[in-house]
């Protein structure tokens, strides 16, 4: 179980996070929904200490870390213990799609090479990029860049991954090869937290729903409790948003 | 009227001068090693914001890119020795500064000058390796360091490159001044030959062709290492070992 404690942040006068707290079972996967600004993706960052908070802690089995402490070693131990997917993919751009996946594996894990590259290969296998192995990030589409970081971030085995809205840089027939790669991988028990404007998928996909607001939880349930039946008006409000603007232009 | 110009001078002394040849690569490859190196170090001290150490590496190039360097090696030749004289005196050491020979203190000035302008390439370049790939490397657990050697800096000499080889053909012309620091390179060694001839301006049209002709090498061999360290256009599918058996 991973355990995070009173996660605050602001930038100036501006709250982006008060005291957050959240309880994430092994093998959860939580859809993180809510308004822009609101803290969704400050949140997962935080979490992996990519942003220093004011404060905080996170739990993630044996001890508790303070996060707004800036100890090299217990960042080192959150980031080693965690998987970053990035809205903007972030592929080393020097790098073919193999060394991509390799990287940490080496430089951080300390593998030898040819251990590094057969997992590299087996978890570019899983993401349906094998054929693309030697192809730099500048070959690639848009979502097959995604997957590769997908691979890379699996390829750390991390007890929890942290994905920060990974399709809304994609071009619209993009998205689905993305989210098919997730879908798939959150089936295969990794504990994950999904920051996504994509609801029907967040609903499909997860098992448990977070909706952010100004910095809050206000509301925390399956997907079917959260999207059918939200209990706070602010949820009722935004869904009734999304509602209108899924709406035809013209009804005949 | 005859001999107001000796056209075949201008290239049967060529030879004579290329025996220096040898001494001005040697003050240039070292000279702009000292520039990078040095400049790296600066470059990261002003995008980490190192504390105080930031203000000493502003003050530092400033001063450097603020005076001639002519000046710099008049000062490198005679203030060190003089700096040295003054610390044996006061603290009762035996530092040998007479033997030092100039070559040394050539190197020092050309490596600090140039490594004041390579600050600023190198910083430019290190900066434009965007922000998300060291985020990624971060979220990886990498070190800043790691991340630095691994990632940042083989992109960053993509976009350096080209600076850093146009500093590097403006050293090997500085290299013509270390004369001040009584190194024979080549350019004083056709001060010498004028001397001897009174030659003077046939010496300096083959000095002129000399370090023309050196530049268009350097240029050449930098467009080779630029096309070197490309990304490649195009890249074949990846095969898997055992289908490849199969």
């Amino acid at each position: 179980m991973i355990q995070i404690e009173g996660l605050s942040k602001r930038y100036h006068d501006n709250i982006v996070l008060e005291d957050v707290s959240l309880n994430i079972n092994e093998g959860d996967v939580i859809g993180i929904i809510g308004p822009s600004g609101t803290g969704k993706s400050t949140l997962l960052r935080c979490i992996d200490q990519l942003e220093i908070p004011e404060k905080g802690t996170v739990n993630l089995g044996e001890k508790t870390i303070d996060l707004s402490k800036k100890n090299k070693k217990d960042i080192n131990e959150i980031r080693q213990n965690t998987g970053m997917v990035f809205q903007r993919f972030n592929l080393f751009k020097k790098k073919t799609a193999l060394e991509n996946v390799m990287e940490g594996l080496i430089v951080v894990k300390k593998l030898p090479k040819e251990e590094a590259k057969k997992i590299a290969l087996e978890e570019l296998a899983k993401v349906g990029m094998t054929a693309w192995a030697n192809h730099y990030p500048k070959h690639m589409s848009g979502g097959q860049q995604q997957r590769v970081a997908i691979a890379r971030a699996l390829a750390m085995k991390p007890r929890l991954i942290l994905l920060d809205e990974p399709t809304s840089a994609l071009d619209p027939e993009l998205v689905g090869e993305v989210l098919d790669v997730i879908k798939e991988i959150a089936g295969k028990g990794y504990t994950m937290l999904l920051v996504s404007h994509e609801m029907s998928f967040v609903r499909n996909v997860s098992n448990r729903v977070i909706f952010l607001d100004k910095g809050h939880i206000v509301e925390d349930g399956t997907p079917s409790e959260v999207f059918e039946h939200p209990k706070n008006q602010r949820t009722k409000d935004f869904f009734a948003k999304m509602n209108l603007m899924n709406q035809p232009d013209y009804i005949i | 009227m005859a001999n107001l110009f000796d056209f075949k001078l201008v290239f049967t002394q060529i030879p004579d001068l290329l025996r220096y040849l040898p001494v001005t690569l040697e003050l240039s490859v070292i000279s702009m090693l000292i520039g990078i190196i040095l400049g790296l170090i600066l470059a990261i001290i002003k995008i980490r914001q190192v504390p105080v150490l930031k203000h000493i590496a502003t003050f530092f190039i400033s001063l450097i890119r603020g005076t001639p360097i002519l000046v710099q090696l008049y000062i490198a030749y005679f203030g060190i020795p003089m700096f040295f004289k003054w610390f044996n005196a006061k603290n009762g050491t035996d530092f040998k500064v007479a033997e030092v020979s100039g070559f040394v203190y050539a190197v020092i000035a050309l490596g600090i000058n140039q490594s004041a302008y390579n600050a600023e390439f190198i910083r430019a370049a290190l900066l434009s390796v965007g922000e998300g790939q060291i985020e990624a490397a971060s979220a990886l657990g990498m070190t800043y360091l790691q991340a630095l050697r691994r990632i940042i800096l083989p992109e960053a000499i993509t976009v350096a490159l080209p600076s850093l080889g146009n500093s590097f053909i403006s050293v090997i012309k500085g290299t013509s001044l270390a004369f001040t620091c009584a190194v024979v390179e080549m350019t004083a060694q056709g001060k010498i030959l004028g001397g001897r001839t009174y030659r003077y301006f046939e010496v300096y049209v083959s000095l002129a062709i000399i370090y023309w002709v050196i530049t268009i090498i350097i240029e050449q061999l930098l467009k080779a290492a630029e096309k070197k360290i490309a990304i490649p256009e195009q890249v074949a599918n990846y095969i898997p070992e055992d289908e490849v058996k199969a």
